[in-house]
């Protein structure tokens, strides 16, 4: 298993996170993830082929509400924070190029 | 008829006592707080913002039900502290990040709303690390939460300003979330008392998600008897929140526990947790904790859980990988603009720049991480390596607990630390949890309990906090040790 992430490994990462980081920020990353990645190690050697891997925090499974029709309560509450709105839309930079 | 005693002085139990004895008003009580807060939050930074306004009517509205003589609960009137990732609608919830400086709540946390219920009164809320991530209160974009009892020291974290708050007497409780250690490091630091629940205990409706499988809310209190007083409060299914569960808990037996029946737990010391690399100091308290439990009746057992070792690293995989999903939403958009407006040529060039400049340092390095460990190629190295070890740790603390009730450990293998001493290497700063980290990866409720009294510590003594952990659902064993220890 490789642990490094260079600077070209972490670019690509921060662009799949849709993150801008300054050259400071990329030289300090790439050392101290070297460093976390390197403790991780420890890990490979545990023999866990015959553990199911435990995602979650409970045992709970198949959480559902009713199907049935709710009365929202809250309604707006969600929108009133965007910066920019009209008419109940909210306004963003153009997605596309012009 | 006017006390002499301070009021800020006061715990949730005497409080409630002197309240209904009509010795003060949940007014004046509100109102010292404020006081104090006026003149120490300057310096140790507790609160990023106050609510004095709400809270003063809130206060006054119990004032009418006391005097009509109407049955209120024990935290009626109640001054609290809220951790600013924890929504109260109407007030603002930053999580001490940029990125959110200008939100404001639009709804109440499940726990908020039934500490409305019970008539508690919001002083305000209080600082964290960002997004909860850290063990100092250092990642604030608020600047650092201080020590109350030395100011060069941090307090903790990630809870550190509802703990800062409750240690210095700014709240008489507070409210906090773990997800590591965040309740119990800080209150070990301070000298707190500090509980985190079983996984699903607590409603995590309205709280800011750092890490969904972990996260938890918890009381932040100045006694064991008042941690079971919020608590109880706190507790509960919530339809709001998938994860949690519909237990039943006995109220009476964590309110007013059988202590002959509390006695009667054996205690567990696991040996991996009492490491070369400890202070000596929390070496000696921790064994003079255990020395007065036995004084009072209690047996204890040595135990060992090997794989505790593990905890460290398994956390820092699982943990980043759900922050990585949890902080995708944060894009300056949907939860108001940050307060530094960015240029942008289309949405994606927004996204970069608002998430570039409204994330600090240890977030971008959290989110870059947990990309990494859940992108192809890495995910079954490193995610699901580490799910399958959580596993392992978790049986571990089930089979152990076939021998003992609770376990007793150090909370962490240090007092308070200098500020600044740990905060530009992240790998030192993590190793604070290492002690606080295992619990949690099984679900099981700890708490952190002062080995001492603040009025017994010598002026330029630290506090240290030792830890109990109890079964799942079993809240009432490490709650009721810890009362008979304080009594």
């Amino acid at each position: 298993m490789s642990s490094e992430i260079n600077k070209q490994e972490l670019e690509r990462l921060a662009k799949l996170a849709r993150l801008s980081l300054t050259p400071h920020e990329e030289e300090k990353f790439v050392k101290d993830l070297g460093a976390i990645l390197d403790h991780f190690k420890e890990l490979q050697s545990l023999d866990t082929a015959k553990v199911e891997p435990m995602s979650g925090g409970t045992d709970l499974s198949n959480v559902f509400r009713d199907d049935a029709e709710r009365e929202n309560t809250n309604r707006g509450a969600g929108t009133e924070a965007f910066p920019k709105k009209e008419n109940g839309y909210l306004k963003i930079p153009p997605v596309f190029e012009q | 008829m006017m006390t002499k005693e301070p009021l800020h002085n006061l715990t949730l139990a005497s409080f409630h006592e002197g309240l209904l004895a009509k010795r003060f008003s949940a007014l004046e009580m509100t109102q010292a707080h404020f006081d104090r807060i006026e003149a120490h939050n300057p310096e140790i930074n507790a609160y990023l913002s106050v609510a004095r306004n709400e809270a003063e009517r809130q206060a006054e509205a119990v004032d009418v039900a006391v005097a009509r003589d109407e049955a209120v609960g024990p935290l009626a009137g109640a001054p609290l502290a809220i951790k600013d990732c924890i929504l109260v609608k109407g007030l603002p919830a930053t999580a001490a990040s940029k990125i959110l400086e200008e939100y404001v709540a639009s709804y109440d946390a499940g726990v908020i709303g039934r500490l409305k219920d019970e008539q508690a009164v919001f002083l305000g809320k209080t600082n964290l690390d960002e997004f909860a991530m850290g063990g100092s209160t250092e990642n604030s974009a608020f600047g650092p939460t201080k020590n109350p009892r030395d100011l060069t020291r941090v307090a903790g974290g990630s809870s550190g300003g509802s703990v800062a708050a409750v240690a210095a007497h700014l709240a008489v409780a507070a409210l906090g979330t773990d997800t590591g250690g965040s309740i119990r490091l800080p209150s070990s630091f301070c000298g707190t008392v500090g509980m985190s629940p079983t996984y699903g205990a607590v409603s995590r409706s309205g709280v800011i998600a750092m890490a969904s499988s972990l996260d938890q809310v918890g009381p932040i209190t100045k006694t064991v008897e008042d941690a079971a007083v919020l608590f109880n409060a706190i507790r509960g299914h919530d339809p709001l929140d998938a994860t949690s569960a519909a237990t039943a808990y006995d109220e009476r037996e964590l309110l007013s526990p059988d202590f002959k029946k509390t006695k009667q737990l054996v205690i567990g010391l696991p040996k991996e947790y009492f490491t070369d690399g400890m202070e000596p100091e929390v070496r000696l308290e921790v064994a003079k904790s255990v020395e007065r439990l036995k004084a009072l009746g209690f047996s204890f057992k040595e135990i060992s859980l090997p794989h505790t070792k593990y905890a460290l690293s398994v956390y820092y995989i699982i943990v980043p990988a759900e922050v990585s999903s949890n902080l995708a939403r944060f894009d300056g958009i949907r939860y108001a603009a940050p307060a530094k407006a960015v240029h942008a040529d289309n949405l994606t060039d927004l996204y970069f720049k608002n998430r570039g400049a409204g994330f600090g340092a240890e977030a971008k390095r959290r989110i870059i991480l947990g990309t990494f460990v859940l992108s192809s190629g890495y995910y079954d190295a490193y995610y699901e390596k580490a799910q399958r070890v959580r596993a392992l740790i978790r049986r571990e603390f089930e089979d152990a607990f076939k021998g003992v009730d609770v376990m007793l450990t150090p909370v962490a293998p240090m007092r308070a630390f200098k500020i600044g001493a740990r905060a530009d290497d992240p790998l030192s700063m993590y190793l604070a949890d290492v002690l606080a980290i295992p619990a949690k990866l099984g679900g099981f409720p700890a708490i952190s309990i002062p080995t001492k009294p603040a009025a017994e510590l010598a002026p330029d003594e630290l506090p240290v906090g030792f830890q109990l952990i109890g079964r799942k659902w079993r809240e009432a064993d490490i709650l009721g040790i810890g009362r008979l220890y304080e009594k």
